[in-house]
Parts: structure tokens; C-alpha cells; sequence
């Protein structure tokens, strides 16, 4: 993916930058708004990762001259710790995705894989397949095999979140995020106990499991090679 | 101008400026441009100059209007006068006017005025010299000579009518009335000026002295704060006035400030405590692992250990900010509409998953349709946190139970349970930031989750009331309508 990075903190730019180019994209850093707003407008990015205290032009008002310019390339901010009420104005503004620093960083790669992929896949989809795992969403229905699977709404919900981003790392924090609406660290094993109920209510005879757990980093839905 | 023409001594016994001499002597302490600085002595020397105003623009009236009483008074007798004599000489011509006016004129008291002159002007009677024959009222100078030299200045009014033969007939009496009266006025008003100007002076320096010595106390009372000396308060006088009202504010504010103060101190003191703990954990652990890994695989094992170590310490500042930044959020800026009913049952389904692989049991008492305004991020974690704080602290076995009912003040939540409790004496330093119980010292924690739930509901206009549920612990909390 080619991503522009408005970060006006060398180190930090320095190490987003090259993490994310270990993982296969193409970066390039903007140090201030005024910059960062004028690349943004004069190339074709797939992600812009703004942090949101700039110099010159912070990076909420950056985005919001972009999403009135009709400039709809997919947005993650970056935040320091501890806003309140931070991640509203960033998402009102136009921004896509947020995350608070400092963070671990298969945080920000799930989450730039998931912005990146957000773009492609748009198309609505009415049935999720992952291996002999089937979610219909319009009937609401799941099934592994021939087997029909019986969910509660939110444990459907984690399924098909896990299933949208098959393939792809989707960590702790994006699961309670869009699962839960948890925008905070629960300090117990909310998610590790939901996931593992699920795992038992998909796991048919001796299928394969398909939910696998990244270390450090979260969890992966994936067909077994 | 009347004033100076009667000074009656007063201005230079107890003018302004002996009065303040007076002043300055008898307080020689506050010195007089202090006193004068004072906003109330200002004022008191406003009012005493509109005072005055108003009692020359009061004079001024009451002499117009006087004036113009006896200037009446004065036409009307004359008229009358002049209405006899016609009516006695009636048909006997000039000779006739002669003979009435000349006794009249010889017996006339003083300031008493009669002149009859025919139409050459040679005065035929009269006790005044000839005149221009003017009709109607009109007034005259007498000169100021002889006898009625005391008179000088004084002014006859008269009316002159045309009698016969062409003569004319004029009869007039002086202002010595007038200028007695007005006389008297003037001086009256001289005395309740300078009376009043007096009063108001004094009193002005009386009040402004006791306000000035009240306001001193209180800056003397702030000095001595910013000196340093924090638990110092204003004293109150018992007299429930503006002042006392005023104290009472004020030292409201002091002691909000000073428990602030302590808030804040505590905190840094807590802050450093227990950071120190985790830090020092992971130096050693770092330099261990500088030490004595031997493998990538055991350097990989002892970083991520210190990364879980920072994440710690990260989550502690975290939630220090979070906390900070909540009870400073004096506006619910967030606020909206929102579904209690919805989001509770949704906790006790997120949350029922956790309890249960712990062999304990969350229930859900919650009554539908229960809509509240408030944060849609922050009350979630309100609630996660107290029935995290429940689950983490109670056994095996345990039931916990989030209840939600409509009440006459509001929505009452509870989050009960039936673990081992907090020991009554301790309700209230649970809420306080790093307080933890000697019991779950060893257990993972920031010890910050009751105060940030504190201070969640401190926004939402609430408290966290703790109690004991014999056994287990209540937490409630009413949300105001």
C-alpha cells in the first residue's frame, strides 16, 4: 500500500515508517499539516496515518479540508494518551480508524490491513465463507459443514467481524472496539473467554480449528493450508 | 453664590476640610490618602456632592416659587389699593385722585409707594419722583438715597392704571418681604447644607472605615495564604451580612482548594510510590537479561516481558490521565441521549462469558426502557470497571448481581455481590486513586479502576455509594433525572 504519514515526531515517524515498510508498503512522512494536506491532495494514497497534533495545521483540521475537498482515501489518526472525547472528533471529522500511542505495533499493522483492505472490498456481501465455515448475513445463520451453528448476537457479531477480515490479524483492541463498543482495556480476559466460546461453538468433529490466536498480537480467522 | 454672601462662620469652623483634618488626626494610623483611595469614601463624597445639587436646585424652586407668591401678594394689594381709590374719587376728576393720594402718600409706611402725575407728567402726589406712565405691573428702582438708604438695592413692584383727565395713578410696594423671606430660606438652606455635607462626610468615613477595616482583614487573611500559610481562614462575624456571606464563600473555596491541594500531593507522593515499583521491576529485569541471556530465544522472552512491564506502567498513566481529564470536564460535553437498559444488559452479556469461566455467576435485574443523558464511551467503562472490580475480587461461587431500577430520584444501579466485602472504615479510601486492599495487593492491577468509576459518575452528576451487603459488597449509584 502506498501511505502517507503526517507525524511531525521524528522518532515516532521513523519507526511507523519503518515497520510498515518491512511489512511490504510504501511510505512517505510529512512533518506538518500544511504539507502533509498538500500531498495528500496532489497524489493518490491508499491510507493516510495523521496524527492529530500537528504543527502548522493540526491533523483534525487536515482531514476535514480533505473529506470537503471529496478526498475519501481512508484515514487512521494517531493519538497521545488519554483523550477524552479525542476519538469522536477525530472520527466526526472524517477519520477512519483511531489509535492511541503509544502503541504496540501489530496494533497499527492490523489496523493499516484492515483500512487497506476496506477500500477493495466495499461490495456488500451477503454470505462470508472461511473454509466449510459459512455466515448467511441475511438469515442470520451460521453453519460449519452441514452442521448449523446456534450464536448469541454479539458472539455472531465477533464471528462476523473475524470473518470480514479473514486472513487478516485483528487484534484484542479492534474486537472490543467494533464488537463491544469498548473503547477502553477491560482488565480481565473478555475477549480471550468470548473467543474461546465461540471456538467451542464452531468446532465441529474433528475439523480444523480456524480461529488461531497471533501471538502478541490477536487473533486470525483463516482456512488451514 | 449665596453661600459666600452668608457664610454664617460655618465654612471655616467645620468646612470639608477641618472635617477631614479631624480625620487624619484621629486615625492617624490609616493616613488620609488611604482613605480617600477607599471606593467607599469616593462614593460617600459622590453622594455628598449630589446632595448638594439637589439642595441648591431645591433652593432655587423654593425661592422661584416664593418669589412668585409675594410678587402676587403684592399685585393683588395693589390692585386693591388701586380699586379704593378709584372707586372713592369716583367723578371728581384729578383734583379728587389729588386729595385721596397726597394723605395717603404723606401717612405711607415705609416701602409704601404712591404717585399721581397728569398727562404732562408733573407729579400732582405721591412719595415718589416722576416716572415714565407705564400700564400694568411693572417694577421700579427707587434711588437709593436718605432714609431709605437701607433700602438700597430693593425693588418696588407696582401697577399703573390711567385715571382721569389723562392722568395716571401708580401704586407700588417694595421687596422687603421678598428679601426677608428669601432671606430666611437661603440662610435655612446654608445650615442643612452645610449640615448635611457634615453628616455625610462623617458618615462616609465611618462606613468606609468599617468596610475598609472588613476587606482588610480578608487580603490581611489572603496574605497570609499565599504566604504560605494554607489553613488560615477569614474570620466571620456572626453578623449573616454581605461580608460574612462573602467569608463564607471564600473560605468554601479555600478549603476546596486546600483538600485539592492535599489531592494532588497525596496523588504525586501515590504517583511516585507506585511507578517506582514496575520501574524497578524492569530494570532489573533488563539488566538480568543484559546479564545472562544467552539465546535470542531468552532475550526475545526477557523484552517481552519488559514490554508487558511498560504496558503496565503505560495503563497506570493511562488511567491517571483519563481520571484527570474526567474531573476536569466540568461540562458533559459528550453528553447524549442514551439507552441505560440497552448498554447494562449488554455489559452483563459481555461480561457473563468472563464470570462464568471463573465459576462465578452475573445476573441482570435490569428494567427496560430506562433512558439517561449521558457519555456513550464513558459509562460503559464505568460499569465495566465496577463489575470487573466485583468478578476480580470475588471467589469461586460467587454470584453478582447488576440491577437497574426507575426510582423517585432517578436510575438507581447496583452492582452487588456476595464476596468478602470491604471493611466498612475502608468504603471511602477505595475510591481514592492507588488505594488497594491489603488482599489483592499481589494481584494485577493499577489500583486506579474504582476512582476512575469515581470520577465517571462524579461527571454524570452521581456518587459511587459503597456499602456492606452482609456478606459482599454493594455499589450504588443514582443517576440523577
Amino acid at each position: 500500500m502506498k501511505i502517507l504519514l503526517m507525524e511531525d515526531e521524528r522518532e515516532t515517524a521513523g519507526y511507523v515508517a519503518q515497520g510498515l515498510q518491512e511489512e511490504g508498503h510504501l511510505l512517505s512522512v510529512a512533518e506538518d499539516g500544511r504539507d502533509g494536506l498538500f500531498r495528500a491532495t496532489g497524489e493518490d494514497w491508499d491510507l493516510l496515518i495523521v496524527d492529530r497534533m500537528l504543527p502548522v495545521l493540526d491533523g483534525v483540521a487536515v482531514v476535514r479540508t480533505l473529506r470537503a475537498g471529496n478526498i475519501m482515501t481512508p484515514v487512521l489518526f494517531l493519538t497521545t494518551l488519554g483523550g477524552v472525547g479525542d476519538r469522536v472528533v477525530g472520527l466526526n471529522a472524517g477519520g477512519d480508524d483511531y489509535l492511541v500511542k503509544p502503541f504496540a505495533f501489530a496494533e497499527l499493522v492490523a489496523r493499516v490491513t484492515a483500512l487497506g483492505r476496506r477500500r477493495t472490498t466495499m461490495a456488500a456481501e451477503t454470505v462470508l465463507r472461511v473454509a466449510d465455515l459459512e455466515m448467511d448475513l441475511l438469515g442470520r445463520t451460521v453453519r460449519r459443514g452441514k452442521q448449523p451453528v446456534e450464536l448469541q448476537p454479539r458472539e455472531f457479531r465477533l464471528l462476523e467481524y473475524l470473518m470480514r477480515h479473514a486472513g487478516e490479524v485483528v487484534t484484542r483492541t479492534m474486537l472490543l472496539e467494533n464488537v463491544w463498543d469498548f473503547h477502553f482495556d477491560p482488565r480481565t480476559n473478555l475477549v480471550e473467554s468470548h473467543i474461546s466460546r465461540l471456538r467451542s461453538k464452531i468446532a465441529g468433529q474433528d475439523a480444523p480449528e480456524l480461529i488461531n490466536t497471533v501471538r502478541g498480537a490477536g487473533y486470525c480467522i483463516r482456512a488451514p493450508v | 453664590m449665596l453661600l459666600f454672601r452668608h457664610p454664617l462662620g460655618l465654612r471655616h469652623r467645620f468646612g470639608p476640610r477641618r472635617l477631614l483634618d479631624l480625620i487624619k488626626t484621629g486615625h492617624a494610623s490609616l493616613g488620609m490618602p488611604r482613605l480617600l483611595r477607599t471606593t467607599s469614601f469616593r462614593m460617600t463624597l459622590l453622594y455628598a456632592g449630589l446632595f448638594t445639587v439637589s439642595v441648591l436646585l431645591l433652593l432655587a424652586v423654593i425661592l422661584w416659587f416664593s418669589t412668585a407668591y409675594i410678587a402676587e401678594q403684592i399685585d393683588r394689594t395693589v390692585f386693591n389699593e388701586i380699586v379704593e381709590i378709584v372707586t372713592e374719587t369716583e367723578g371728581r376728576g384729578l383734583q379728587g385722585l389729588r386729595d385721596a393720594v397726597s394723605p395717603l402718600a404723606e401717612k405711607a409706611p415705609p416701602g409704601v409707594y404712591y404717585l399721581l402725575q397728569d398727562n404732562a407728567g408733573t407729579v400732582l402726589a405721591g412719595n415718589m419722583p416722576r416716572v415714565k406712565p407705564v400700564l400694568g405691573v411693572w417694577t421700579w428702582a427707587p434711588p437709593g438715597t436718605g432714609k431709605r438708604i437701607e433700602r438700597a438695592g430693593r425693588i418696588v413692584r407696582g401697577r399703573g392704571v390711567p385715571v382721569a383727565e389723562g392722568g395716571y395713578l401708580f401704586v407700588g410696594l417694595d421687596g422687603f418681604e421678598l428679601g426677608e423671606m428669601q432671606e430666611t430660606i437661603t440662610r435655612s438652606f446654608v445650615v442643612i447644607l452645610a449640615a448635611t455635607i457634615m453628616l455625610a462626610l462623617a458618615g462616609g468615613a465611618v462606613m468606609s472605615l468599617g468596610l475598609q477595616r472588613r476587606v482588610e482583614a480578608i487580603s490581611r487573611t489572603s496574605r497570609d495564604i499565599v504566604a504560605g500559610d494554607l489553613g488560615r481562614r477569614i474570620a466571620i462575624r456572626g453578623t449573616d451580612d454581605e461580608f460574612d456571606h462573602l467569608a463564607a464563600s471564600l473560605n468554601a473555596m479555600l478549603d476546596r482548594i486546600e483538600s485539592l491541594m492535599q489531592g494532588l500531593r497525596e496523588v504525586s507522593s501515590d504517583i511516585a510510590h507506585d511507578l517506582r515499583t514496575p520501574l524497578s521491576r524492569l530494570r532489573q529485569r533488563l539488566e538480568l537479561a543484559r546479564r545472562r541471556a544467552l539465546s535470542v530465544e531468552t532475550l526475545h522472552e526477557a523484552l517481552d516481558a519488559s514490554i508487558a512491564d511498560v504496558d503496565a506502567i503505560l495503563d497506570t498513566f493511562g488511567a491517571l490521565l483519563r481520571i484527570a481529564q474526567i474531573e476536569a470536564h466540568t461540562k458533559a460535553a459528550g453528553f447524549a441521549e442514551l439507552d441505560m437498559s440497552e448498554m447494562l444488559q449488554a455489559m452483563v452479556e459481555a461480561y457473563q462469558t468472563v464470570a462464568e469461566e471463573r465459576g462465578q455467576m452475573l445476573a441482570g435485574d435490569i428494567e427496560a426502557g430506562l433512558w439517561l443523558v449521558g457519555d456513550r464511551e464513558l459509562l460503559p467503562q464505568l460499569f465495566s470497571n465496577l463489575i470487573e472490580n466485583a468478578i476480580r475480587h470475588c471467589p469461586s461461587g460467587a454470584r453478582i448481581e447488576l440491577a437497574a431500577h426507575l426510582r423517585a430520584g432517578g436510575i438507581e444501579v447496583d452492582v452487588a455481590d456476595d464476596g468478602p466485602g470491604i471493611p466498612a472504615d475502608l468504603t471511602e479510601k477505595v475510591l481514592q486513586r492507588f488505594f488497594r486492599l491489603e488482599r489483592s495487593r499481589t494481584t494485577p492491577g493499577t489500583g486506579l479502576g474504582l476512582s476512575l468509576a469515581a470520577a465517571i459518575a462524579g461527571l454524570h452528576r452521581t456518587r459511587l455509594d459503597l456499602s456492606d451487603k452482609r456478606p459482599g459488597l454493594r455499589i450504588r449509584l443514582l443517576f440523577p433525572r
